[in-house]
């Protein structure tokens, strides 16, 4: 039976668990550094209490101070240092694990779930993503310690000195608290959602507007099209400035109250008020006017809200989710496939629960034939072919390849036997060789340099300055027809005995077109053929042809036995057949 | 940086962010500076004195309130020359977009752009709304801090000057040493993008041959390669952070040893010395904050050039009087183009008259669809000139050439609108019966009735609910409707299946009539719809004539020709 190997998607916090160890560890350093960071402070009052004691202060003692303070100041700089280097590292072995396990993962799922993501995401996610824990691992600790541990330090120390003047240090701190309801009134929040639309809106616009530029630029609508988008911008601004609006005061009152200049105010009219009535010694003022004005860290990082973290968060639970993906399972014994006809039995399959693709089809494909799927747009056609490379799996029924439910045979095996050509001629940038031997990987040059000649590109590579040696994207630039060609080199490379070709994206130009089906033709052999027609010419040729409508099998034979039936296919064919024959001026008959 | 932020924005939100930046300046001026009352109310409150204390501190409690509501006021107006510049930016960014040739919207520049207006837009922006004001107090304050350090004590002030040139330095080097490894860590960054693209989308080849994401060593290496990078780039800042942490300590340590000293040796009073490193205090934290707030700054400021550098591209040059093109012949005289150091068109001359239809045919990367792009203007020529009516496509308003013009492209881009509204893209102003007249001669009638929601219904991003073939007919669909007398098809049928390709050739056929055509193909059947043909080779016209002419000519239209019909036989 197959077994699935990821069990349960992990959570956010089992995702950075395996380096919890190397954040305590950066945590720790940070935490010593910026205690001894304290240390000149105190250093300062100790001098402030020799120097303002009554009678002359002993140097020696005043050196002591010099000297501890200095000590501290040095301790800080080691263990800051080291933790930031250590955050860095670990930093950078996070992302690198990271983008491996995603890499991993994306290589084992179906093929087919790979179309769900959108262009652009996955790569997204494997580079900006994965980059956004970079604050988290290497900043986070330092602003975590110096808005946290260190203000709760010099609390503690503050209290011990006069309780009451630590009272009045916080009163700043408690006023601009104070505000914090205000920034979050019902209409505030109101105004935040409409912000965060906006914001959505535009960017959406954005990306719309410049994708479609082109289309819309052809069809004279720029000016249109730039006014909507102007009107997202307008939007936009209009929800942001009443954003601003309802908060930049209470945000600008908080900045004041928070500001150095009005906490020291505080502590000196407190400090005046308690040294007047005799209750404090002056010296004591001095650790509030040092350690008072760090009170109001923890405030301050509140008002950020911790944003790198919360995108942290967020770029954590997409990278969670896609390695939960499900991985296509693998057979525990894989069972080799005995030949190479190709079956499908009672086969059912929808991208959705409700709308089937598929509606029960029955096809076998003998060895050493071509089958030709022909039928209108959505009727399961390009479904129908992605069965036999695993990119899907049915939903009810399998698909046999040598007696052998897919689903038994190794996805190694299952490649090797199975080649799917044309779909994508996207090159690797790497040498013509690498991509021509990417799926033998072993293959001998004499091998490559067959395939290429059989293909018909062989001249070419030969005409550039590095030969086969020359890298795509680099030295070596083709036009897509002698792309096609390369590619068709591969597959021919691969031997995979079982072909399935889409014809629609297959050919560039003619030449290519005229190369792909005698180099087909030349080595076809034993190899079963399944084929989306694109070409009168294939279907015509072709040792069957099941013409699909609404995910069914609607009627199969020969080109011959089909066209004799009068069916669909016979008016297809007819029709097809006019606009083949139909010059420029009017419509004809069949041949 | 201000200079470029200024270029970004254009000179209209240049006086609002002079205002900003110099009411911020006043604001952190006015910190440093209520901080010389400080040493007053000290020396009473430690001298013994404590009642003198109070005139001072009255003043310092009105300096305060001076620098309330100044912070106040910056803080606002930040935040307000934010907005408008964020809403400048996009308006800016809009126009000039809608400005610059097709031609530079390669299929790649579409996503980069996109990333760009969305992500960069605000990336740069958000300097004024959150780093400009921290930036500028931690640099303005402590510079007013040691200048009163100064009146108060010539020593601790020349012992504190000493750390601005070194502070300066330090933060230039970084500034440096960091932007080589920042560009560095970008290339490998989009070399590991580009791998891992590459990586999922030749996943079937790849699972043949085994390789699985740990043996395939080229994406391997580069995600290696941006770790490498990117451990370099924060290894090129450390110093740079260091260095500050380090000077910044080294002085307040020799402020604190020398101040002993002058107390000790009675050259200061102990009240002074203890007030002035209070004030050495308040200077040590903001230049700290520098290394943080200057890599902002620098990720920003790349933002920002990256914004610059799109801003500076120039479209194409609008006539000054623009001609108005008698009837619909086109005409490429001698047309020579050139792009990206290669000959893409080499004197190509084509006529077609009105009503007439060239069919274009070659090999691919023959410049077919340059051909296409010149007359529609994606491109200007280098040489020669393309003549629509008689007038040159220059000299034509761009709207005008538009207005003529209606173009099919093999990869047809649908909005994530209705159908109505995409079939609508070709004349905004049509009637719905308009609407619906094109979409029958488009045979888009199966479509509609196919979807839920009919003509309603939502195509989904770029029309992926549709089929090649159905996106093809919406598009030929927009073409009647925008009943432009010059039609422009770009190997509109070779990737459609023949079921599709049947339903739009009807619509092509209709499109077609009483129009001036030039048609890129390389559907033999396509061809012959033509009344003329030029075949195409390495950017030169080959042979040109009828399609009957050429084939009886036996050159190499002829051997095309049977290169396809012959692998059909085979």
């Amino acid at each position: 039976m197959p077994v699935t190997p990821t069990a349960r998607p992990p959570g956010v916090r089992r995702l950075v668990r395996p380096y919890a160890g190397g954040f305590a560890a950066v945590v720790s350093l940070q935490i010593i550094g910026a205690v001894a960071g304290l240390l000149p402070l105190l250093a300062v009052v100790a001098l402030g209490r020799t120097l303002l004691a009554p009678g002359p202060a002993s140097p020696g003692h005043v050196r002591g101070v010099v000297v501890a303070g200095a000590a501290g100041l040095f301790v800080r700089l080691l263990f800051t240092a080291a933790s930031s280097g250590v955050g860095h590292l670990l930093d950078g072995h996070v992302q690198l694990s990271l983008r491996r396990r995603l890499a991993a993962v994306l290589g084992r799922v179906p093929i087919g779930r790979l179309s769900r993501w959108r262009g652009g995401e996955l790569a997204k996610l494997v580079g900006e993503d994965v980059s956004a824990v970079h604050p988290v691992i290497a900043h986070a600790p330092g602003e975590l310690v110096s808005a946290f541990v260190v203000p709760l330090v010099s609390l503690a120390y503050l209290v011990t000195v006069d309780w009451r003047l630590t009272l009045i240090t916080l009163v700043p701190v408690l006023l601009a608290v104070a505000l914090v309801p205000l920034m979050m009134t019902r209409e505030r929040l109101r105004e935040q959602r409409e912000y965060d639309a906006a914001m959505g809106r535009i960017a959406g616009s954005v990306v719309e507007f410049v994708q479609g530029i082109a289309v819309v630029k052809a069809f004279g609508g720029a000016e249109r099209a730039h006014r909507e988008f102007r009107g997202a911008v307008d939007d936009f601004t209009r929800s942001f400035s009443a954003m601003v609006r309802g908060l930049s005061g209470v945000a600008a009152g908080m900045q004041v109250a928070l500001s150095p200049p009005f906490v020291l105010l505080a502590v000196l009219v407190g400090g005046a008020y308690r040294i007047t009535g005799g209750g404090l010694a002056p010296a004591d003022l001095l650790p509030f006017l040092l350690l008072g004005l760090g009170l109001t860290a923890p405030v301050a990082a509140l008002g950020h809200g911790f944003d790198d973290v919360q995108a942290a968060r967020r770029a954590l639970g997409r990278i969670r989710d896609v390695l939960a993906e499900p991985a296509l399972p693998e057979p525990v014994r894989p069972v080799a496939p005995r030949g190479h006809r190709v079956e499908l039995r009672g086969v059912r399959f929808g991208y959705e629960a409700e709308r089937e693709v598929l509606r029960g089809v029955d096809l076998v494909l003998e060895p050493g034939t071509v089958t030709a799927v022909v039928g209108p747009s959505g009727s399961g056609k390009s479904t129908l072919v992605r069965l036999l490379p695993r990119f899907v799996d049915p939903d009810q029924g399998a698909v046999l390849l040598g007696g052998v439910d897919l689903r038994e045979v190794g996805s190694r095996e299952l490649y090797r036997r199975v080649s799917f050509v044309f779909q994508d001629v996207r090159l690797l940038r790497a040498s013509i060789a690498e991509n021509i031997a990417l799926a033998v990987p072993h293959a001998g040059h004499d091998d490559i340099v067959r395939a290429a000649r059989l293909a018909d590109i062989h001249e070419v590579i030969l005409a550039m300055p590095r030969g086969y040696d020359a890298v795509i994207g680099e030295d070596a630039r083709l036009s897509g027809g002698e792309a096609q060609r390369l590619s068709l080199a591969r597959a021919l490379l691969a031997e995979a005995p079982v072909l399935v070709l889409d014809e629609a994206t297959a050919f560039a130009d003619p030449r290519t077109e005229a190369t792909v089906r005698e180099a087909l033709a030349l080595t076809r052999g034993a190899r079963t053929t399944l084929v989306i027609a694109h070409r009168m010419e294939t279907i015509a040729d072709a040792d069957t042809v099941v013409m699909l409508r609404d995910g069914e099998i609607v009627e199969r034979g020969t080109p011959a036995e089909l066209r004799a039936r009068g069916g669909e296919f016979a008016a297809f064919w007819r029709l097809h057949a006019g606009v083949a024959e139909t010059g420029a001026t009017g419509v004809g008959e069949t041949r | 940086m201000i200079t470029m932020l200024l270029r970004v924005l254009g000179p209209e939100y240049a006086g609002r962010v002079r205002r900003t930046v110099a009411l911020m300046t006043a604001t952190a001026l006015a910190e440093g500076l209520s901080y010389a009352l400080l040493v007053p109310v000290l020396r009473a409150l430690f001298g013994g004195s404590p009642d003198d204390a109070r005139p001072w501190l009255l003043a310092f409690g009105a300096a305060v309130a001076g620098y309330a509501v100044l912070r106040y006021v910056s803080d606002r107006s930040g935040f307000r020359a934010g907005t408008t510049m964020l809403h400048g930016m996009y308006v800016r960014l809009g126009e000039h977009l809608a400005r610059l040739p097709l031609g530079w919207y390669r299929p790649g520049r579409v996503g980069e752009v996109s990333v760009l207006a969305s992500q960069g837009v605000l990336k740069a922006m958000s300097v004024i709304a959150h780093l400009l004001a921290p930036f500028i107090s931690a640099c303005v304050t402590p510079l007013t801090i040691v200048g009163v350090m100064l009146v108060f004590s010539w020593q601790l002030g020349l012992a504190a000057l000493a750390a601005v040139p070194v502070v300066a330095a330090v933060q230039l080097r970084t500034a440096r040493a960091t932007t080589a490894t920042d560009t560095e860590r970008v290339a490998r960054e989009r070399e590991a993008t580009g791998r891992v693209i590459e990586y999922l989308q030749a996943q079937p080849v790849l699972r043949a041959g085994g390789r699985t994401a740990e043996r395939f060593g080229l994406l391997d290496d580069a995600l290696a390669g941006q770790q490498h990078a990117s451990r370099r780039a924060t290894l090129s800042a450390l110093p740079g952070v260091l260095g500050l942490a380090a000077t910044v300590q080294a002085v307040f340590t020799g402020l604190l040893a020398l101040g002993a000293y002058l107390a000790l040796g009675g050259d200061l009073g102990a009240a002074e010395v203890l007030a002035v490193l209070v004030l050495a205090a308040r200077c040590a934290d903001p230049l700290l904050s520098l290394a943080e707030i200057g890599g902002s700054l620098r990720a920003a400021r790349a933002e920002l050039a990256r914004l610059d550098q799109v801003l500076r591209i120039e479209p194409l040059p609008e006539p000054a009087v623009p001609l108005r093109p008698s009837g619909h012949d086109v005409e490429f005289d001698a047309v020579t183009f050139r792009h990206g150091g290669r000959t893409v068109t080499d004197a190509v001359s084509l006529s077609v008259p009105q009503g007439g239809r060239l069919a274009v045919v070659g090999p691919s990367g023959a410049g077919k669809s340059t051909l296409l792009q010149l007359l529609a203007r994606f491109y200007d020529v280098d040489a020669g000139a393309v003549r629509v009516g008689g007038v040159d496509v220059r000299e034509m308003a761009t709207a005008e050439l538009m207005e003529r013009v209606a173009i099919v492209f093999q990869d047809v881009y649908l909005f994530d609108g209705t159908i109505e509204d995409n079939v609508r893209l070709g004349r905004p102003d049509a009637t719905g019966a308009q609407v619906r007249a094109a979409g029958a001669a488009a045979l888009l009638d199966d479509v509609v009735e196919r979807l839920p929601g009919g003509w309603s219904a939502h195509v989904g991003e770029g029309g992926a609910l549709l089929s090649g073939g159905e996106r093809q007919r919406v598009a030929l669909a927009r073409a009647l409707l925008k009943d432009a007398p010059v039609v422009l098809l770009d190997e509109v049928t070779s990737a459609l299946d023949p079921v599709s390709e049947a339903a739009v050739h009807t619509g092509i056929e209709r499109l077609m009539k009483g129009r001036t055509v030039v048609m890129v193909a390389h559907r033999m059947r396509t061809v012959r719809r033509a009344d003329r043909v030029a075949f195409l080779d390495g950017g030169r016209v080959v042979e040109q004539g009828s399609h009957d002419a050429l084939l009886r000519q036996g050159g190499r239209y002829a051997e095309y020709w049977d290169l396809t019909v012959g692998a059909g036989k085979g």
